[in-house]
């Protein structure tokens, strides 16, 4: 017990120095995971609609990424696009950590939502935009009014859920020594000596960022599948 | 990238041959860690489901916890921040270790969605069929519960085996530990990393087709 006080009063100390160091980093924390989860969104919803086409090769190409990527760990995808890039010699293939940590979990996480967006559009039935047709909408008006909202249901706590895996996946990227959380912890650990402090302060912090969205998350799931039970 | 494919296919299986000796290691750390999992989660799976709203408030403290923070944070709190306190871990204990108390708060929640997927009333009804309780569990509870747990548990194991490549990160000489460790000796760096991705699809392919495998065997059964 006097050790475990000892421990945190340890933190008077140096949490003026530290706090706005790390608050600093969890602002490229975020912003690694807001620009990495839109590029994962858009690779994955192309994904989706090219598995989902009725040209074969489209769909064996996107069936070929899906599962290459979902079994290749991404901090290699990192690797390579970080580390090996640059060994082919062209100049606007050098990335810099940040660009490369983006692009890698962007790459990475759109195999993941592309499962989840095929998901949701299969699960509507083909009888709800008949309906729609039927009762004397316009297709424009379906899409809008009744299939859109039905797949928006489906999707988004999926899509909460992958969104928080991305949150904390960006740790990995202090390997590559991209500007996030996990590096500055490393950083200041290496000055102050003291990294069970800023590890535990690290994972302190990104319990901070995680947690209400996991919060929501779930309020979200529970909410929409009262909708549908 | 001619002078790529030339190296890859003049280096490439030397570059195969060292990485799948390191390979062991990732084996090592994904079965040790997926091991430990197993049976943290169920330590944790038990006060989930407790009557007592303080014992399952420790438990879902654990959970939230440990799913609320990076795996990588974990295993450097008990790889680096652990011998400030003055105790000191190997690198593969480590590893096994934060997997291990990483992996009991997913599974945690997998044991307990599989226990609560099953009515009571199978059991009763076993009972009532003349099966003793013990019977009732064997051929009754524990066959659908088994089926209704395996497939996220085949996706929890392929998903380590893929976390398992950040453990390179705290020394453990394992696949991507190598491939660092190559690409100082050759500068060979897209052509190792490219082997290294190929060995963990070359691992991770069946695991994903086992996982699919159960998936759809729990569907048509349902």
């Amino acid at each position: 017990m006097r050790e475990l006080i000892a421990f945190f009063a340890a933190y008077q100390d140096h949490i003026g120095a530290w706090l706005p160091e790390m608050l600093a980093a969890v602002l490229g924390t975020l912003k690694l995971t807001a620009l990495s989860f839109m590029l994962a969104l858009a690779i994955g919803l192309a994904l989706a609609i090219m598995r989902l086409s009725r040209f074969g090769s489209l769909k064996a190409a996107a069936g070929l990424y899906i599962e290459t990527i979902r079994g290749t760990p991404p901090l290699v995808i990192l690797a390579i696009l970080y580390f090996g890039l640059p060994s082919l010699n062209v100049s606007w293939l050098v990335l810099s950590s940040f660009t490369a940590a983006v692009l890698g979990l962007g790459l990475h996480g759109g195999a993941f939502t592309a499962e989840i967006f095929r998901a949701g559009i299969q699960a509507l039935h083909k009888g709800q935009r008949e309906a729609a047709l039927a009762t004397g909408m316009t297709p424009g008006q379906a899409m809008r009014w009744i299939l859109l909202p039905q797949a928006v249901l489906i999707v988004v706590p999926p899509l909460g859920n992958f969104l928080i895996g991305l949150l904390k996946d960006t740790a990995i990227c202090s390997i590559i020594a991209a500007p996030d959380l996990m590096l500055r912890a490393k950083d200041l650990s290496s000055t102050y000596f003291m990294p069970m402090h800023l590890y535990v302060l690290a994972a302190a912090l990104y319990l901070v960022m995680s947690y209400p969205l996991s919060v929501l998350v779930r309020r979200l799931e529970r909410k929409l599948s009262r909708g549908r039970a | 990238v001619p002078s790529f494919l030339h190296n890859l296919a003049v280096h490439g299986p030397d570059f195969f041959a060292i990485l799948l000796g390191a390979a062991m290691n990732t084996v090592i750390v994904t079965a040790g860690g997926l091991l430990a999992a197993l049976v943290l989660g169920l330590v944790v799976a038990l006060p989930l489901l407790s009557k007592r709203r303080w014992i399952r408030g420790i438990a879902r403290t654990y959970v939230e916890i440990f799913r609320g923070t990076p795996v990588l944070t974990q295993l450097f709190i008990l790889y680096f921040g652990l011998p400030e306190l003055g105790i000191e871990l190997t690198p593969v204990s480590a590893a096994v270790l934060g997997f291990g108390l990483n992996g009991a708060a997913y599974l945690a929640e997998v044991y307990r969605a599989g226990i609560l997927a099953i009515n009571k009333g199978q059991m009763e009804a076993a009972l009532s069929v003349g099966m003793r309780p013990t019977e009732g569990m064997r051929y009754i509870v524990l066959p659908q519960a088994v089926r209704i747990v395996v497939p996220p548990l085949t996706n929890y194991a392929v998903s380590l085996l893929k976390d398992s490549a950040i453990v390179s990160a705290i020394a453990v000489p394992e696949i991507m530990f190598r491939a660092r460790q190559l690409v100082t000796e050759t500068y060979l760096s897209l052509e190792i990393y490219v082997v290294a991705a190929a060995l963990y699809l070359l691992m991770s392919l069946p695991l994903i087709r086992l996982a699919r495998r159960f998936e759809g065997a729990r569907q048509a059964w349902q």
